[in-house]
């Protein structure tokens, strides 16, 4: 009952953060200098051309007008014609989404899964050399810029030791098994990219809460108790110390889809991120525009689901 | 710890051996920092690359044209190699550290300014706090990359653009940090006080709660700095610098798009050590300053 209530709100909070990443994009592409207009009619096109290439886009009309058109072609899944290849976006774009979504899914559960460890063997360890060394490498991981790791493994794994491809998302003409097995090869280094960009924020996070767990009263009873100190860590201190990293979740989702946009023009891989860099070189907006309102919508969705799992995971959400 | 326990009276009594309560916090707190090794040493490292920065035209010629000698790796006559079009990489570095400070430092000053004040207004008019509130939460939640992108292609390239688009969606970040702080010091008896004497509302935020939540702005400044270069070098990265000048992220950028970066390894690695560098030692200077402000992680 509770739940419902939780869950309701969220949602009315996701709805609201996607309306206004809709609508300070619109009016943000309408209104700033390199504005659609002089995007699709030049000076040198005589007025009636001009005139018309504004109706086709819909331009002649007022900006509420326009935005009023706009949020009701969005609700249709329409969002406008790209200005170069004169084919729709979300066609353009929905064709890209599943690498994109491929890519920072795999990077998303691979940290989470080296995550989890590495921080339960550095609390566990606190103060001694391995947390030391987990403490540094936390620091160095935040600071690190996504392209370089990128340009990194790119140069040493992919050239230098020929391991795994470089570019592209799988190899043309394969069916089957071959196919899926192309896919996960190609994936291997950028996915690794994005986990070496996050890695570090689960860890410290991991670590500094469940040291707080392990310190409370409930983990001295249960050491009372004779519970052995493996058990104490991975049942019950660990149990509450993944909440506060759930929220990171959360957090980090637009963190996750920036670096993917970066990591997948390295490795020109086809997804929604690297249509955003072959638009930025085009000045296509409605592409970039477009995938902004996508993956805003994507981030959206990924953050309610983590507030769902936040909201199953802890008895107090449920209860109220 | 002894020194904090003693009355004023008894403090003097004490002469020279407990010197340390004798002290304003802002020197104490300076005295704890200036014994962390890894904090001085990047604070050390900082001021470098900002005396880098400011003597760019005296270490290197502004790399433009075209060189004789393409891509050639880390020799003397050129310590960090030349690009796919024979300019000096260790020329493009220096100048790119121009670049790359000049932004880090104007768009967070400015990303401060308005994070500052919007969340000291919030946590003082709790009217606006929940407007306040739901934009930054708003704000923080969307991909901010793809956005910046929309914008900076909109706006078209330049150094200024860069400034406005990375100060334009840094601010909600300060805005949570400081209002979260300022809100704990608003409930504070003195704020009250201050009230109840008829001070204006103005002379409340600037001089009264301004100066509680100053700590937490120094450390705002040093790490929305160090996000900024990260935010610039992802732009430039993208085709999005100035195409007038060089950064760190635009060194990437080329070598990408000319396809240097899978022949030259040095065309790449010294502006990534440049970034790395930089933003590390940023981390590990407000670390330092924090716990040096910290009696509790402070060893004097």
């Amino acid at each position: 009952m509770h739940l419902t209530g939780y869950f309701l709100q969220r949602l009315l909070r996701g709805l609201v953060t996607f309306w206004f990443a809709v609508t300070v994009t619109f009016f943000l592409v309408r209104l700033l200098p390199g504005d659609p207009v002089s995007a699709v009619a030049s000076p040198s096109m005589t007025e009636e051309i001009r005139q018309r290439q504004l109706e086709v886009y819909g331009l002649d009309r007022p900006l509420l007008a326009q935005y009023f058109a706009y949020l009701g072609q969005l609700v249709q899944g329409n969002l406008g014609i790209s200005f170069l290849s004169s084919q729709p976006v979300s066609k353009i774009l929905l064709e890209r989404l599943p690498w994109t979504l491929l890519l920072t899914g795999t990077a998303l559960i691979v940290t989470v899964l080296l995550g989890i460890p590495l921080g339960v063997l550095a609390a566990t360890r606190a103060r001694g050399w391995v947390d030391q060394i987990v403490q540094v490498s936390g620091v160095i991981g935040q600071s690190l810029f996504v392209p370089s790791i990128g340009i990194f493994l790119l140069y040493t794994l992919g050239l230098l030791a020929g391991w795994f491809p470089i570019g592209g998302a799988v190899k043309s003409d394969l069916t089957g098994f071959a196919r899926i097995a192309s896919i996960a090869h190609h994936l291997v280094l950028p996915c690794l990219t994005l986990v070496m960009a996050q890695l570090a924020s689960y860890v410290l996070t991991l670590r500094a809460t469940l040291i707080e767990a392990l310190g409370e009263e409930y983990c001295d009873l249960a050491r009372a108790k004779g519970t052995p100190e493996n058990k104490v860590i991975w049942k019950h201190a660990l149990r509450n110390a993944l909440l506060p990293t759930t929220t990171l979740i959360g957090l980090q989702i637009g963190f996750l889809v920036g670096g993917a946009v970066l990591t997948e023009t390295i490795y020109a891989y086809p997804g929604v991120g690297r249509a955003i860099f072959e638009a930025v070189g085009q000045l296509d907006f409605p592409v970039l525009q477009g995938a902004f309102v996508l993956l805003a919508a994507t981030v959206v969705l990924a953050n309610l689901a983590t507030d769902l799992a936040y909201g199953l995971l802890d008895p107090r959400v449920r209860a109220g | 710890m002894s020194a904090s326990n003693m009355t004023p009276a008894d403090a003097p009594a004490a002469g020279g051996l407990l010197a340390p309560a004798d002290l304003t916090p802002g020197r104490r707190t300076w005295r704890a920092f200036s014994r962390n090794p890894l904090g001085m040493i990047s604070a050390a490292i900082i001021l470098l690359m900002v005396a880098v920065a400011i003597a760019a035209p005296l270490l290197a010629k502004f790399p433009s044209g075209y060189g004789r000698d393409i891509l050639m790796p880390p020799s003397g006559a050129h310590p960090f190699g030349t690009d796919d079009l024979g300019r000096d990489v260790l020329a493009q570095v220096i100048w790119g550290t121009r670049i790359s400070m000049i932004i880090a430092f104007a768009s967070s000053l400015l990303a401060i300014l308005i994070g500052v004040a919007l969340g000291v207004l919030a946590a003082y008019a709790r009217k606006l706090d929940g407007i306040v509130s739901t934009l930054v939460d708003v704000s923080l939640a969307l991909p901010v990359l793809p956005l910046m992108i929309l914008v900076a292609a909109l706006i078209g390239p330049s150094v200024t653009t860069l400034v406005m688009v990375i100060a334009l969606f840094s601010w909600p970040e300060v805005t949570r940090i400081v209002r979260s702080q300022a809100l704990s010091v608003t409930r504070l008896p003195y704020v009250d006080a201050a009230r109840t004497i008829g001070g204006s509302h103005f002379w409340i935020m600037t001089r009264h709660i301004l100066p509680a939540v100053a700590p937490i702005i120094v450390v705002s400044v040093v790490l929305t700095a160090s996000r900024a270069v990260l935010s610039e070098a992802g732009l430039s990265f993208l085709g999005l610098g100035d195409p007038e000048s060089w950064s760190w992220g635009k060194i990437l950028f080329n070598a990408q798009r000319s396809g240097a970066l899978t022949v030259a390894w040095w065309c790449t690695l010294f502006p990534s050590l440049a970034i790395l560098l930089l933003v590390v030692s940023a981390t590990l200077v407000s670390i330092a300053y924090n716990d040096a402000r910290n009696p509790k992680t402070r060893e004097t």
